[in-house]
């Protein structure tokens, strides 16, 4: 578990010299920031370890200073053990791969066929606000926030709450404006979206996160943040790598042939391998609880914080084999790894939507390259999020033949 | 280690040693067996590693926890033995199990 930098350039034994496939690595290295005081965690086998042990909390984001003293008024991803399970337990249904295909896929199907009128009827489009559009249907269709005036009212007004509680200043006067901004916004979400959601719901019980929130008895502040929880993680996520995927696709002939000639498998096979190289969350962080000392951690004292990077975890050549900054879609089969390795996080808080955005993806990427006359008209920008350590793509405009 | 026998469901048998500390997923992942599909890794959260305990073991591996029920109930799995393989783990004990596997893990 040493501190350590991300090479300029692969060192590798086959290819030298090495191939670096990455997109993000550039701007992730530049604004590599572990949280100070922690320990950093950056072997594949070390960061498994942890995020598996029970002997270990959450310390995301801003978990430490949630109060924990009312849990149903917090999403579950502040929470551990029991309590967490119980409560990932109740929706687990909604994200399992039956559920997938068997409801979500409609969705995602739907969807699918507005983004491509959207785009032929306007013969270009910027990419990210259609990666957007797939992301936001497809997480409100499993929170159950389906009775909004429109979806892209509803789309725009969950980017405006997560774009001012992401972004904002955390010192001074502007901490504050950005706090009543984001407040206001939240009233305008709860207004327009929460609440005919649950008025519905009340009425007639359905089979999301909302229905199940109604029958728990959740608080308004309850509800909430469950759902803001899942839109930045479900949402925001997922819009990035969808942009991410297309990006490498539309640079890699090869690639993007082998993606549109293969089966289900072969196309999961090369979402994985991109998402592995170009995780959109770069870290999690765990507090130990309780000291743990396995082969692979090394001692780690009760109470120190560990800073997991993702990053460093995917291509950690005890893993990932040779060449680990190459992209190499039968690498996972090969290694007998889980093909997204740490990218969706691991342990209890594994990523539950993790099926769910890879199914969303292909849907979006299988679709969108069958369109006529499809081609990158401008590059994305990449951008960093220093408050999700995460890349963003933007500006990147798509253009196809018009219907 | 562990012999442990797989019987596919069109009656296929394959039988390969697991290691122990492993998880039985992780055992027939490694030893190439293609029915368990486990794409969550081994959290319990996708409930595409199931298999069914043959009757003379369930006494050995333990009844289904129920950390295993959320994701074998969304499957409406029923069948008798039937268990979430990466919540098994291996030990000497298990030494000669036989599961079997369903036709498909959707
Ligand atoms: C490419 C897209 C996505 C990526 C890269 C991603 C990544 C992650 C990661 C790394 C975690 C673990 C956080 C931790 O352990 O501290 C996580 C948790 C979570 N994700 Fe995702 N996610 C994606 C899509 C989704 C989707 C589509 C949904 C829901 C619709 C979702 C909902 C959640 C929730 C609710 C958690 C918290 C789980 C818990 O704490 O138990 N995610 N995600
Ligand atoms: S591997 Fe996903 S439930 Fe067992």
């Amino acid at each position: 578990m040493t501190a350590n930098t991300v090479p300029d350039s692969a060192q590798c034994p086959v290819h030298r010299p090495g191939r670096d496939d990455r997109k993000s690595a550039g701007v992730a290295a530049a604004h590599f920031a572990p949280t100070p005081g922690s320990t950093l965690v950056d072997g594949f086998h070390a960061a498994r370890d942890i995020l598996r042990s029970p002997k270990v909390r959450q310390a995301g984001a801003s978990t430490e200073h949630v109060d924990k003293s009312r849990p149903d008024e917090i999403s579950f991803f502040f929470l551990d053990g029991d309590l967490h399970r119980k409560r990932r337990a109740a929706v687990a249904g909604l994200f399992a791969p039956k559920t997938i295909v068997t409801r979500h896929r409609a969705v995602m199907d739907r969807t699918m066929d507005a983004i491509v009128a959207r785009l032929r009827a306007s013969g270009s489009h910027a990419l990210d606000e259609l990666s957007w559009q797939m992301a936001v249907d497809v997480a409100a269709e499993i929170v159950g926030l389906t009775d909004s005036n429109s979806n892209d009212g509803l789309a725009r007004r969950v980017k405006a709450v997560l774009e001012t509680s992401v972004n904002a200043p955390t010192k001074g006067l502007g901490k504050w404006i950005a706090l009543a901004r984001t407040l206001k916004r939240i009233g305008t979400f709860w207004n327009k979206d929460m609440v005919p959601a649950i008025a519905a719901r009340k009425l007639a019980p359905r089979d999301d996160v909302i229905s199940h929130m109604v029958q728990a008895g959740f608080s308004k502040k309850g509800m909430i943040m469950e759902t803001l929880s899942y839109a930045g993680a479900g949402m925001m996520t997922t819009r990035e790598f969808i942009v991410m995927v297309a990006w490498h696709l539309f640079d890699n002939d090869g690639l993007r042939q082998r993606f549109l000639a293969g089966d289900e498998a072969d196309q999961f096979a090369i979402l994985e391998e991109i998402l592995r190289l170009e995780p959109v969350a770069s870290f999690n962080w765990r507090r130990a609880a309780e000291p743990i000392d396995e082969a692979s951690t090394g001692p780690v004292a009760a109470g120190e914080l560990l800073t997991i990077s993702i990053r460093h975890a995917n291509t950690d050549e005890a893993i990932t084999g040779p060449c680990p900054f190459e992209l190499d879609p039968d690498r996972a089969k090969r290694m007998k790894v889980n093909g997204p390795y740490l990218s969706f996080g691991d342990g209890p808080h594994r990523c539950p939507g993790a099926q769910v955005a890879l199914h969303e993806t292909r849907v979006f990427i299988d679709r969108l390259f069958r369109l006529p006359g499809i081609r990158l008209v401008s590059p994305p920008e990449i951008q960093w999020n220093p408050g999700i350590h995460g890349y963003e793509l933007r500006g990147a405009i798509v253009a196809c033949d018009p219907a | 280690m562990a012999q442990v026998t797989f019987i596919a469901h069109d009656g296929a048998v394959i039988t390969i040693d697991c290691a122990a500390g492993q998880s039985l997923m992780e055992g027939a992942r490694a030893g190439g067996i293609d029915g368990i599909e486990a794409v969550c890794g081994g959290n319990a959260y996708c409930g595409t590693c199931r298999c069914y305990v043959d009757a003379a073991w369930r006494g050995v591996t333990g009844a289904v926890t129920e950390i295993e029920l959320p994701m074998i109930e969304t499957a409406g799995d029923g069948t008798p033995g039937v268990r979430l393989s990466c919540q098994i783990a291996v030990t000497d004990k298990l030494d000669g199990l036989i599961v079997r596997l369903p036709d498909s893990q959707m």
